[in-house]
């Protein structure tokens, strides 16, 4: 995976330990066991939280990369500490190449002003400041004139499809629109690291996919490195180029979607994915086995690597001859396309 | 019943020792009376230390309080010397700004009658006091609050000394303060910014701290330095709380103001109320505590609605116009305008008031002599000195014999063997020890008893740590030689907590059952809750005369509200679900009341009681200036006598008292919260 090219973020055996003197109660945990796992064990022997653990992978520039799990799981913890809300207890997170955990406090603040963005689950909107100000304030604490500012917080208002909104307060609107406000904010400075911590978990079922759907407009437009938390497997499958799966502050599969629905690792990463049609995010190239010495005849239903298994299969389905439908005594009722099943089966055919 | 409770045993030990104590107080009197070679003299020592203390300090304490002269004068000047109409006009243009209508009107009344009254320039240097002092508390107090969340190991310190100076009564450092800054204003002007400072102090750090997490880590992803993160996004986000502070430190900097003014040396509107009092000019002093319930109301809703967080403004032209009426009014008339000192449209009034008082009080003098007489001698004194010395021929027509005393330890252990034998042994215990109390009476209860009992409760209430706190510091009371001082304190403010229970609870029950009763009671709450301290003393006084029964009367009229409010709040917050789930069950109304509600209620109700023990305990040492032994009037005299080590003592061991109730009663609250997963 890691190319020539430097990763945008790269995570290296990160730890987060809650309790008292967590730093040098992990630096004896880690050098008196052998492995992560049993480094942990001791820890929580001692009272403490382990709550990320050994945490190692790289998202690469402009990638969306889902870090998924349940509550609990370490996630928004995780999160934290690559954004430094939360300090780290070991490890290296480098974020484009530069080592995060050591910055200078000041070099902290101007990572944060020129580098990171980050929406967060419940909003955390400033009840005090109005649609506009809010959106403006990043550029705010950078010393930006007021005139400046609010033109350039306009345009993302905009971009956000909040436009005519910018006097309101936080109070004043919906759950959905509130978000919007969140997601604007964090990208009026133009980040070029965006963490997103459960953004839509907070928003009833139609809002949440109708504002998934402009959050992938929004990023194939910005083309963003994005960190995405989310419980929510669908949503992870829907967005993601590639998803962490975390359990008990560990990291237990790194994939693509496909390769999470297909191949799970184990049974908890199994139980995820028992509820996903399979049909929709696997591709033909996962089942697909090698060979060459097929003739290439008439019945050629077409095909291709990228086609999802519920495509692939109504494709397949179009070569059969329509079939009969019976009562229990076997009486002719009536006849069904195959091709007519397959369709009925999926679930929105634009994809 | 296989084991004992953790209840029943404290009960045991504490009733063993107590009958112990009894039963030797023949052999050894040391048991019943701390011996007075075994104490230290500790008082002395705090003195001397203290005075030490405040030498070393005492040149900056007066060039501060030298300083603290100009702006004073000058905010006394400016009041002075500014035209009333233009200061009414104000006053109401900045209510219409505020509240509208309601309140602009409410001011307008309100400064008119303080206007009518002719204590204008008496409430006007009250006001200049109070508005030194405020900006003073604000500061302070909202600094101590912005550090102790900077610095999170500062803030459990800043936590128990801000409970502290909130226990410590109010007089009792009125003395190292007259001895730092002599007498005068400044002493009341800094005694009201320290008694002001602690409650906004709680409300920034408690407005700080409960600002969602994720606005913070807004700030922060922004890129904000601290200082712009504190400044422009979390003191702003918690800007609803932090008004509340200002409107209970506004409270409290005005009621310290008035209670200050018994070191004197300055005209204001509670010299005015003292003065009137000692003169027993009733009416007038009346008229002046009527004036200062006035601000309070008017400085109370104005700065309310600032912590309301549904507000509107109002339109600001209204208020220039307001303001432009007054200018114009002051320069129109500003020859004409009489001296505000000379209005005296109610002195009429308030002889007639004083008339009318002697008439009445000399024409019932027989049944207010009886009420006060048979509270006095059936109940109060029973409960301080005990049945075996209480029941004299003279008050209740017999003598008191041993075998009396006998009889009622008899009844008392039957009906306690009854409890127990009920399953409820705890309870049967405690009537034991209630028995063995009345008998002695609280006063003279034995030491031991009195610190293996309070260990007991502590225990049962918070664990061995309660406990160990308890008891080590009420040995620190029986070693300083204010002992029974304090056993009085506790004797008096004991009888009006219980008083304050059982009919505060009442009225809140009646409150929760009939919405009629809480609209009647809701407003004299409100009302009672604003006054100043300082004037429940005017009404028991005017009727009945100086003396315990008055104090054990004011400090049940301030002390009760809580007890309401809780006790009506916990019974009426019950969630509707459980009330659906017991009406379906089919549970009447009284059934719900004490099957449901109540038990639910219970961890509030016991909050209104800690709220009444500490509003007694304020009260107390208020209720020493009409007459009331212990404690109080210990820091009373000394505050007279400039006598540093006695204030600071008895002071202390005031708040040592409160602050074992608060925390007993704290705990049991906390346990039913608990079992209830609250």
């Amino acid at each position: 995976m890691s190319g020539q090219a430097t990763p945008a973020i790269t995570c290296q055996n990160v730890w987060q330990v809650f309790g008292a003197n967590a730093d040098s109660a992990l630096k004896r945990a880690l050098s008196s066991t052998g492995s992560a796992d049993e480094a942990a064990a001791l820890l929580r022997a001692e009272g403490l939280t382990p709550a990320v653990q050994d945490a190692t992978f790289e998202v690469q520039e402009g990638e969306l990369f889902v870090i998924m799990g349940l509550s609990g799981s370490g996630k928004s913890t995780l999160i934290r500490c690559i954004s430094q809300l939360l300090p780290g207890t070991g490890g290296e997170i480098l974020i484009e190449g530069e080592d995060i955990r050591a910055a200078s406090p000041k070099r902290l603040i101007e990572m944060r002003r020129k580098t990171l963005g980050m929406v967060f689950q419940h909003f955390g909107l400033f009840p005090h400041m109005s649609v506009a100000e809010n959106v403006a304030y990043p550029l705010r604490v950078q010393g930006m004139g007021k005139k400046q500012r609010l033109a350039k917080a306009q345009q993302v208002i905009d971009l956000v499809g909040l436009g005519g909104r910018e006097k309101n307060f936080p109070r004043e609107l919906s759950g959905g629109q509130r978000q919007r406000v969140g997601i604007a904010r964090s990208l009026v400075a133009d980040c070029s690291v965006w963490f997103l911590d459960e953004p839509f978990s907070a928003l009833d079922p139609l809002i949440r996919r109708q504002l998934q759907d402009e959050f992938l407009d929004i990023q194939a437009k910005l083309k963003t490195t994005i960190v995405f938390i989310t419980h929510d497997i669908n949503e992870a499958l829907k967005l993601a180029d590639r998803i962490a799966i975390m359990r008990d502050g560990k990291i237990v599969q790194i994939g693509t979607p496909s390769d999470i629905v297909l191949n799970p690792v184990d049974d908890y990463v199994r139980e995820f994915s028992k509820d996903v049609a399979k049909g929709q995010h696997a591709r033909v190239a996962s089942v697909m086995q090698a060979g060459s010495d097929l003739p290439h005849g008439p019945d050629d239903p077409g095909l291709r690597r990228d086609m999802t298994l519920d495509a692939a299969l109504a494709r397949c389905m179009e070569l059969y001859e329509p079939v009969p439908v019976r009562d229990k005594d076997g009486a002719l009722l009536g006849v069904v396309n195959p091709a007519d099943l397959a369709a009925a089966l999926q679930v929105d055919p634009a994809a | 019943m296989t084991r004992l409770s953790k209840g029943s045993i404290a009960a045991l030990i504490a009733l063993a020792v107590g009958a112990l104590c009894l039963a030797l107080e023949g052999v050894a009197p040391w048991l019943i009376a701390f011996p007075k070679g075994w104490v230290l003299p500790a008082t002395e020592w705090v003195g001397s230390a203290m005075e030490a203390v405040l030498a070393l300090i005492k040149p900056s304490a007066r060039l501060f309080s030298s300083l603290m002269a100009y702006p004073m004068e000058a905010a006394n000047w400016i009041l002075g010397a500014t035209p009333w109409p233009l200061l009414i006009a104000a006053t109401v243009a900045l209510a219409w700004r505020l509240g509208g209508l309601t309140m602009a009107l409410m001011a307008a009344v309100g400064l008119g009658a303080v206007l009518a009254s002719g204590y204008w320039p008496q409430s006007m240097n009250t006001l200049a006091l109070v508005s030194v002092s405020v900006p003073l508390a604000l500061l302070i107090g909202g600094a101590i609050g912005v550090l102790a969340n900077e610095y999170p190991r500062v803030r459990a310190p800043v936590q128990a000394l801000l409970d502290v100076m909130q226990t410590v009564p109010t007089f009792a450092y009125l003395t190292p303060l007259l001895v730092l800054f002599g007498f005068g204003p400044v002493v009341g002007l800094i005694a009201s910014a320290i008694y002001a400072a602690p409650p906004m102090a709680r409300n920034v750090l408690l407005g700080l701290q409960r600002i969602e997490p994720e606005i913070k880590e807004a700030a922060i992803m922004a890129g904000g330095t601290r200082t712009q993160q504190l400044f422009q996004v979390e003191i702003p986000a918690a800007a609803t709380q932090i008004m509340v502070g200002v409107n209970q430190c506004l409270m409290a900097a005005l009621s310290m103001v008035i209670i200050a003014a018994v070191i004197g040396g300055f005209d204001d509107i509670g010299w005015e109320v003292l003065l009137t009092m000692r003169k027993a000019q009733f009416g007038a002093s009346l008229l002046a505590g009527m004036v200062i319930v006035i601000f309070a109301i008017l400085i109370d809703r104005m700065s309310g609605t600032l912590a309301d967080e549904k507000r509107r403004s109002y339109d600001g032209r209204v208020s220039l116009a307001i303001l432009g009426i007054g200018v114009i009014a002051s320069l129109v008339f500003y020859g004409q305008v009489q001296d505000p000192g000379a209005y005296g449209l109610f002195h009429s009034t308030a002889d007639r008031v004083d008339a009318g008082l002697s008439a009445f009080t000399s024409a019932n003098a027989e049944a207010l002599t009886a009420i006060k007489n048979g509270v006095m001698f059936y109940v109060l004194l029973p409960l301080r000195i005990g049945f075996d010395q209480a029941v004299l021929p003279f008050t209740w027509g017999f003598v008191w014999t041993s075998g009396m005393s006998l009889a009622l330890f008899g009844v008392a252990a039957l009906v306690g063997l009854y409890c127990a034998y009920r399953g409820r042994l705890t309870f049967g215990v405690v009537i034991l020890i209630a028995a063995g109390m009345l008998e002695t009476g609280i006063s003279q209860l034995p030491w031991p008893f009195v610190l293996v009992g309070v260990g007991a409760l502590s225990y049962v209430a918070g664990g061995l740590r309660l406990a160990a706190l308890s008891v080590v510091l009420l040995a620190t009371i029986l070693l300083s030689g204010l002992w029974e001082r304090a056993l009085l304190s506790l004797y008096l403010s004991g009888a009006s907590v219980f008083a304050c229970a059982v009919l505060g609870g009442a009225i809140g029950l009646a409150s929760a059952v009939s919405p009629m009763v809480w609209r009647v009671v809701r407003p004299i709450c409100d009302m009672l809750q604003t006054i100043p301290l300082f004037v429940f003393l005017i009404p028991v006084l005017m009727v009945f005369q100086i003396g315990e029964f008055s104090a054990f009367l004011a400090i049940m009229a301030y002390a009760i509200v809580p007890m309401i409010r809780y006790t009506r709040h916990g019974l009426t917050e019950t969630p509707e679900e459980m009330i659906e789930a017991a009406t379906a069950s089919g549970a009447t109304g009284w059934q719900m009341m004490r099957d449901v509600r109540a038990p639910y209620a219970a961890p509030t109700i016991l909050l209104g009681l800690n709220q009444t023990i500490l509003y007694a305990f304020a009260m107390l040492v208020i209720a020493a200036l009409i007459g009331t032994t212990g404690l109080g009037q210990s820091i009373y005299l000394a505050l007279g006598q400039a006598d540093v080590g006695l204030g600071i003592s008895a002071g202390a061991a005031m708040a040592i008292l409160a602050l074992i109730a608060d925390r007993i009663v704290q705990g049991f609250a906390e346990e039913r919260r608990k079992a209830l997963g609250l």
